[in-house]
């Protein structure tokens, strides 16, 4: 086969073929609202959490429903729960309730 | 054990399993209760709490005056069977001492007492008389009962509970009990008047009644006498549906008392020892303990939280309301979406006849179900600062005022116009309170943060501190502990530098209606300062539904499970009953509760702060 010289960098490739989309379904299917996100970020913006850490709740739930749980269930502990993300959200995702869902899930999966 | 009859036996087996399932469950909670808890108790004993759970006991639990409050005609139902069964029974008990002088007769006797001895129907005042009035007096509150299933709306009630397979039996059984005893004791009475009877007497000389005469009262006697002309001799005298009607009336009893501790009907026995342990000073803590048990179990169904829970009226969600958040737990099957899906708003606190914390015990739900807590969670805030300026005031915007600067601006001109300095703790972003935490139910976290705050504070060393968040004003004052340290809603605060006259204010002629935050008013008392603030503005109108029955603004961050929807709904049902006062715009107190109303308003939404600020 001719190679052309180019190749995937896999430290940068989301392959979602390999993702497990199992719970990111579930999820998805749970709240559908979160399919409505449109990662405007108002969320992260608005986080109480992330004026003292680098957390971003956007960053959080993308990864999520891409399949990629790997660090998440720790990510989500530095949430305060405060609820500002819910009201600056554009599309009125229910983000309070989407950090507690994910964790809980998370948090049985790995039990 | 010559005037056994079988058909007492069910009554027996009832009345028996009843008496040990009580003594278990209660010994069994109170066991479980914790040792100050229990010294609580014991210590209230000799004082004046033992005399006033009586009165209440006798007001509550016997007169229920609170549902008469509600509504008449449910007041009365209620109280025709508390009261009305009570005194049957004690009237029963008075006539077989006085009947057998003392004498000691087999229990059977006294509960059966009509079957085994026929006073003569006299129309004159005597026991008789006094029971059949009680009899008509709960066969009323029977019809009723009835006819609330059927029109639940007379007796001020848009819905009722929807009741389980158990309480259904329980019901069945205990509206059966009483039509059984008036057709038994009628048909007793019918033999006497067609044949005659005895007087059964514990001297030698048995009385005989002659036919023609009967026994009973007025409406036993009178049914009796109905009943010897209308039956056949022949049926009459085989007793066949006389003892029948015992054996149905004695059956009901024992099906009653049976289903009873598995039943909403539990209430009647839980709500005595519940009020001896709350006067007392035991109350619900954030964990669970067998002190909730006696709560849960209290409980009647009687469904007067349903109504005024708005997100049943104005979101139409069901099935969530305390009486089935109640039930569900008490039942073991709570689950998730039920415990998350609430307001935490009080209002059904407010309406509940029988005090339960509701508040409290939907929190040790969801806290019983946290997982343990990372010992380094929120290690990323140890250490940091992110206060600024000095001075003895300090200001905590909480999470929600700084995402409505407006209120945080006029705050700012407020303190600058009553020259007061002021130490900012949040103002470039802070450390949530930690109620939303631990309204979630994850307790031990937001213990971390409480702890952040509290040092923080100390640190500084403020004596007061102002917040114009409600919601964080009734975690300091509740969990934080801050002695030394004054904590003031920012309308308390207002209403002082007024009233020191450190603060002018140019009055005009608007007009202003007020939503009294939940956690403002029923969840801190507080409904007169930011009363008193407007009245030095410009005109207030109050709403239907104000103070302590004041509606929620729907945004409440207790609720983790409510959709954006059903918020929206609520809020429009609030702007709607405010807008109807005619107000040019509405004033609140809580930086959630100015955000939510402003999403379905019509007119403008401020915070109290900034009315205030632009009548500088
Ligand atoms: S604010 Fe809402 S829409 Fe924007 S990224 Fe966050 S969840 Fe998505
Ligand atoms: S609830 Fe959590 S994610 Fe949302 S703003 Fe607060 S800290 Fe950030
Ligand atoms: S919680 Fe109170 S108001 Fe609601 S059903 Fe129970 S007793 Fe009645
Ligand atoms: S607290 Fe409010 S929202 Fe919750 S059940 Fe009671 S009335 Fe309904
Ligand atoms: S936001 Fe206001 S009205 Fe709504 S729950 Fe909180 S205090 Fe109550």
């Amino acid at each position: 086969m001719t190679s052309w010289g180019y190749s995937i960098s896999r430290p940068r490739s989301i392959d979602i073929d390999r993702n497990d989309m199992s719970y990111s379904k579930e999820l998805l299917r749970e709240y559908p609202e979160l399919q409505t996100c449109i990662a405007c970020g108002n969320c992260t913006a608005a986080c109480t959490a992330a004026n003292f850490t680098s957390f971003s709740l956007r960053k959080v739930h993308t990864l999520v429903r891409r399949g990629e749980y790997q660090g998440m269930a720790e990510e989500l502990e530095k949430c305060m729960l405060c609820g500002k993300c819910r009201l600056a959200c554009p599309r009125g995702i229910n983000t309070r309730q989407i950090v507690l869902t994910i964790k809980k899930h998370l948090a049985n999966r790995s039990r | 054990m010559e005037h056994f009859r079988l058909f007492v036996l069910p009554f027996y087996a009832g009345a028996i399993f009843l008496l040990i399932t009580l003594l278990f469950k209660y010994i069994y909670w109170f066991v479980g209760l914790s040792r100050e808890q229990k010294r609580l108790f014991w210590r209230s004993l000799p004082t004046r709490a033992t005399w006033k759970s009586i009165l209440e006991i006798i007001n509550e639990s016997l007169l229920h005056r609170k549902i008469w409050r509600t509504n008449p005609l449910l007041g009365y139902m209620h109280t025709s069977f508390a009261l009305g069964w009570f005194l049957l029974i004690t009237v029963g008990w008075i006539e077989t001492y006085v009947y057998f002088k003392g004498e000691g007769v087999p229990l059977y006797v006294d509960i059966f007492f009509s079957y085994y001895v026929h006073p003569i129907f006299e129309r004159a005042f005597n026991f008789s008389l006094i029971k059949d009035a009680l009899l008509l007096l709960i066969l009323i509150g029977v019809g009723l009962a009835l006819f609330k299933r059927i029109r639940s709306r007379v007796m001020g009630m848009k819905r009722t509970t929807k009741h389980m397979l158990g309480d259904r039996i329980a019901l069945t059984a205990l509206w059966l009990i009483f039509p059984a005893r008036l057709l038994a004791e009628s048909l007793t009475s019918a033999e006497v008047w067609r044949f005659g009877g005895y007087v059964w007497t514990l001297s030698e000389n048995t009385q005989l009644i002659p036919p023609g005469i009967g026994c009973g009262s007025f409406l036993t006697g009178s049914l009796g006498q109905w009943l010897a002309n209308f039956l056949p001799a022949r049926i009459i005298e085989a007793q066949h549906i006389e003892l029948g009607a015992w054996w149905i009336y004695s059956i009901a009893l024992g099906v009653f008392f049976i289903a009873l501790p598995f039943s909403r009907y539990m209430h009647i026995f839980t709500e005595m020892p519940l009020i001896f342990l709350r006067n007392a000073g035991l109350r619900a803590s954030e964990k669970e303990t067998t002190y909730d048990r006696f709560q849960i179990d209290a409980c009647s169904r009687c469904g007067i939280c349903i109504d005024p829970c708005q997100l049943q009226s104005g979101a139409d969600i069901q099935g969530v309301q305390a009486v089935y958040f109640l039930r569900d737990r008490r039942y073991g099957r709570l689950t998730d979406a039920v415990a998350d899906n609430c307001l935490m708003c009080g209002r059904c606190q407010q309406a509940c006849p029988v005090g339960i914390e509701q508040n409290t015990l939907r929190l040790n739900s969801r806290a019983k179900r946290a997982y343990p807590d990372a010992p380094n969670r929120y290690a990323y805030i140890q250490g940091k600062d992110p206060s600024t300026g000095e001075g003895k005031v300090g200001y905590f915007a909480g999470c929600m005022t700084l995402l409505t600067p407006r209120i945080l601006l006029a705050m700012e001109q407020i303190f600058a116009a009553a020259h007061e300095t002021v130490w900012w703790a949040d103002k470039n972003g802070g450390v949530c309170c930690g109620r939303p935490l631990k309204l979630a139910g994850e307790v031990d976290a937001a213990r971390k943060m409480m702890n952040f705050n509290k040092e923080l504070f100390q640190k500084h060393g403020i004596t007061t501190l102002v917040t114009s968040c409600p919601i964080c004003l009734k975690v300091f004052k509740e969990d934080y502990q801050l002695e030394g340290i004054e904590v003031l809603h920012h309308s308390e605060y207002i209403q002082r530098l007024l009233a020191e006259g450190r603060l002018h204010l140019h009055a005009g002629s608007e007009t202003f209606t007020y939503h009294d935050p939940c956690e403002l008013g029923r969840g801190g008392g507080i409904y007169d300062a930011p009363r008193e603030v407007i009245a030095a503005l410009g005109i207030l109108k109050e709403p239907a539904e104000t103070r302590e029955h004041a509606l929620c603004c729907g945004s409440s961050i207790a609720n983790t499970a409510i959709d954006d929807e059903g918020q929206r709904r609520i809020s429009g049902q609030v702007a709607t009953a405010l807008a109807a006062t005619g107000a040019t715009s509405i004033v609140t107190a809580c930086p959630l509760c100015k955000k939510g109303i402003a999403r379905e308003a019509t007119i403008p939404v401020y915070d109290l702060a900034e009315i205030v600020a632009r009548a500088i």
